[in-house]
């Protein structure tokens, strides 16, 4: 799971399907699907955001999300 | 001519625009800043360029996005200049790859190359060029590099025979597409393999503009038809997401073609920046420093000497200069009292806060423009999930401390409607500069040690109520639909002085243009109501048409500390925009200068009172401009006046609980 990585922890994703689907057409619209490389920047306390980086380009997105992406780390 | 300005969010649009057009259109550094088409002329006088919100797809998800859509289905245009991030070449090109498809002529400018080579990516035009059958120009849209080779490469460009089919998307969807286009037929000036392919990816703007002339169940069978048949050959999960693994590994091939790259391992500055300021412990305190930062440097370290000199220089030599002038001209006393008790004491009065709102305003676009809003966001978002929002519902609240129109308005790139309308509805409550001299007189007056933290305090109790709200609204009047929050995180910029001039004097000439008209000509009516009464003219104040409709209402505000005639009567005026209470204090208690009436106040108020009423003046209503943007944004009668209903409510509701309180702690 993505929200299982630490800080700096590089990972690719394998399985974005069980998200939210507006979620996912907007990661989709960035970018990042299934197979992209993704690269742990920030995690938000009490269960906030994370922030991603991927290609260079940084995204936020929910941890409710985040157990949701299946991950596969480096 | 007229030419559209296409591209995703946050690529430079509106910088290119500015640089094209010599206008000084908002730019700032986040996604989301163009919510609205803004029309300019090119610096050749002849052609017009329009510049629209940044899209990633044609298919939209927000309002903003839709706006873009439609203007491609409904609007006359000639030509497209498509604005590209050289550093973000992959998704860029998939808006491209549309707009070729849509078979308008179009051109493209390769902006932030400088970023992509940073990041070790470097870029052949020509290469991308002739693989996209398209011009591309390298381009600094900041700086205006580039920007005439553009602007040529446009204007050369033939209007006619434009290939729509770089891509070919199998079998089943060509057949699909050539089904569509003999149903069409000549229906419609638009590309069909377009229209087709956006139909097929679910594009609902689309679906409604070919229902027009198709039947909308044909249109669903056709499409149900053709996702079973691509599913069935080649296994794939669905027809948008086929649809988008073709155009994928077709940039990919020409990515691969025209760039090149080389590994880089030093870390950006950015991403140096945001361990910091998006760091678990320090982020949120970071945040809440850089207010308060904001606040000392706006109402005690520089804001107030300002204005304080400003108030000197208007009640004294404007004041004194203009009364010879008038007495020189020899005017009748009527026309004089007009215009020296009026008018200078109105407008004058407003405007010796035009430093402090300047300031403000200074922050503000400091914020945006250097990618911090974004951050915010992010920062805020645990606390605003936890009401019902999402941390970009943030992003209209800060806006909405400069003024509540365009925070209402920013409101549209918030992509569901549910948290859209709570964001508009609670927006108001933010406390806009206008409303900002009623506290710098009354906290001057009465908390003149503490003025920052009272400003402060009232700053903040802005923002916790319409926290409260949310989770009282979201938990009753509007409820349902799972919150969504995606947020794109733009690299750092180091603001540019001119851009950020541009910004205050674009937010700043919105009050000065104010204060030229509604409240010059509010001053002048408010006057005349304290001139005439129902006894005739040059009657006491006392007994003047303003006393007795401020009589009126008085008595209401009893139980909250202030329920003279006058607090009634400016309430009343507020209505018209929040800076003509001062000038109707200034009218009504007819002094020359803010000092002054300082000292004057502290007769009719205590300090309790006074923040009572501060607080009142807070929440009370949204300005009439503000209840405007509301209806258009909402296009509902019922939400504007619910705006105005519970604002009121709330309003004499918490200004209760300060006075009552109060009193009943012994404070007086």
């Amino acid at each position: 799971m993505l929200s299982q990585l630490k800080i700096g922890d590089k990972a690719k994703i394998t399985d974005i399907t069980s998200t939210e689907k507006l979620v996912r057409r907007r990661l989709l619209d960035l970018g990042i699907s299934e197979g992209s490389e993704i690269c742990i920047k920030c995690v938000m306390p009490f269960g906030g955001p994370v922030m991603i980086e991927s290609c260079g380009q940084c995204v936020g997105i929910r941890r409710r999300e985040a157990n949701c992406i299946e991950v596969e780390k480096f | 001519m007229e030419i559209a300005l296409l591209g995703n969010p946050n690529t430079g649009k509106t910088s290119l625009f500015n640089n094209l057009t010599g206008s000084y259109e908002y730019v700032g550094n986040w996604s989301g800043v163009t919510v609205e088409k803004k029309i300019g002329q090119f610096k050749n006088k002849k052609d017009k360029l329009i510049d629209l919100p940044g899209i990633y797809t044609f298919n939209p998800l927000s309002k903003d996005e839709g706006v873009v859509t439609n203007f491609f289905l409904t609007d006359k245009f000639e030509k497209v200049i498509n604005i590209i991030d050289a550093s973000q070449l992959e998704r860029n090109l998939h808006l491209t790859v549309q707009l070729i498809e849509f078979g308008k002529p179009a051109v493209i400018g390769l902006n932030m190359v400088d970023v992509a080579k940073h990041r070790g990516i470097q870029i052949n035009p020509s290469v991308l060029s002739k693989e996209l059958g398209i011009s591309v120009t390298p381009i600094v849209a900041r700086t205006g590099k580039g920007c005439d080779a553009l602007v040529k490469a446009a204007s050369e460009l033939n209007i006619v025979n434009y290939q729509t089919n770089i891509i070919s998307y199998g079998n089943e969807i060509e057949k699909a597409i050539l089904n569509l286009e003999s149903l069409i037929g000549e229906q419609s000036e638009h590309s069909t393999r377009w229209l087709a392919l956006q139909l097929f990816e679910g594009n609902q703007y689309v679906k409604d503009y070919l229902s027009q002339f198709l039947d909308l169940k044909l249109l669903n069978e056709l499409i149900n038809t053709l996702q079973d048949d691509v599913i069935q050959a080649y296994g794939t999960k669905s027809l948008d997401q086929f649809i988008y693994q073709k155009r994928k590994a077709f940039i990919q091939s020409i990515i691969e073609m025209a760039t090149e790259r080389k590994e880089k391992s030093i870390v950006p500055l950015s991403e140096k920046i945001d361990q910091i300021v998006t760091n678990k412990v320090l982020g949120l305190p970071i945040f809440l420093f850089m207010m308060y930062f904001m606040f000392m440097l706006t109402f005690d370290w520089l804001g107030t000497p300002l204005s304080d000199a400003l108030d000197a220089f208007i009640s004294g030599p404007v004041s004194s200069g203009i009364d010879s002038l008038l007495t020189t001209l020899g005017v009748s006393s009527f026309i004089h009292a007009l215009v020296i008790d009026g008018i200078v004491a109105g407008v004058g009065g407003v405007l010796v806060f035009v430093p402090q709102i300047i300031i403000l305003f200074f922050f503000i676009s400091l914020l945006e423009d250097s990618g911090y809003m974004a951050r915010v966001a992010l920062v805020m978002d645990r606390i605003m999930e936890s009401v019902g929002l999402n941390g970009k519902a943030f992003i209209p609240m800060i806006i909405g401390f400069g003024c509540n129109v365009p925070g209402i308005m920013a409101a549209r790139t918030i992509e569901t409607p549910r948290e859209r309308l709570l964001t508009i509805l609670l927006t108001p409550l933010m406390s806009c500069s206008a409303r900002l001299p009623v506290y710098a007189l009354f906290a001057g007056a009465f908390f003149a040690k503490n003025q920052a933290l009272i400003v402060l305090f009232l700053y903040v109790l802005g923002v916790v109520i319409a926290l409260i709200l949310a989770k009282i609204f979201s938990k009753s009047l509007l409820k349902g639909e799972t919150s969504l929050f995606v947020i794109e995180l733009p690299p750092y910029r180091l603001p540019q002085f001119q851009a950020l001039w541009r910004g205050t004097w674009d937010k700043g000439k919105g009050f000065l243009r104010k204060a030229g008209t509604f409240i010059f000509a509010g001053s002048a009516f408010i006057w005349l109501l304290t001139y005439a009464g129902p006894s005739g003219f040059n009657v006491e104040m006392d007994q003047s048409f303003l006393a007795k409709i401020g009589g009126l209402i008085a008595p209401i505000f009893e139980p909250l500390g202030f329920g003279t005639w006058q607090a009634g009567a400016s309430l009343i005026t507020g209505f018209l925009a929040k800076e003509v209470i001062i000038s109707t204090m200034n009218i009504i208690y007819f002094v020359p200068d803010a000092a002054s009436l300082q000292g004057l106040l502290i007769d009719h108020y205590t300090p309790l009172s006074a923040l009572s009423f501060m607080a009142f003046i807070l929440l009370y209503i949204p300005c009439l401009a503000t209840v405007a943007t509301i209806y258009k944004e909402t296009g509902s009668k019922k939400w504007s006046v619910f705006s105005i209903v519970y604002a009121l409510i709330i309003a004499y509701f918490i200004s209760f609980i300060i006075y009552q309180g109060g009193k009943l702690i012994g404070l007086s």
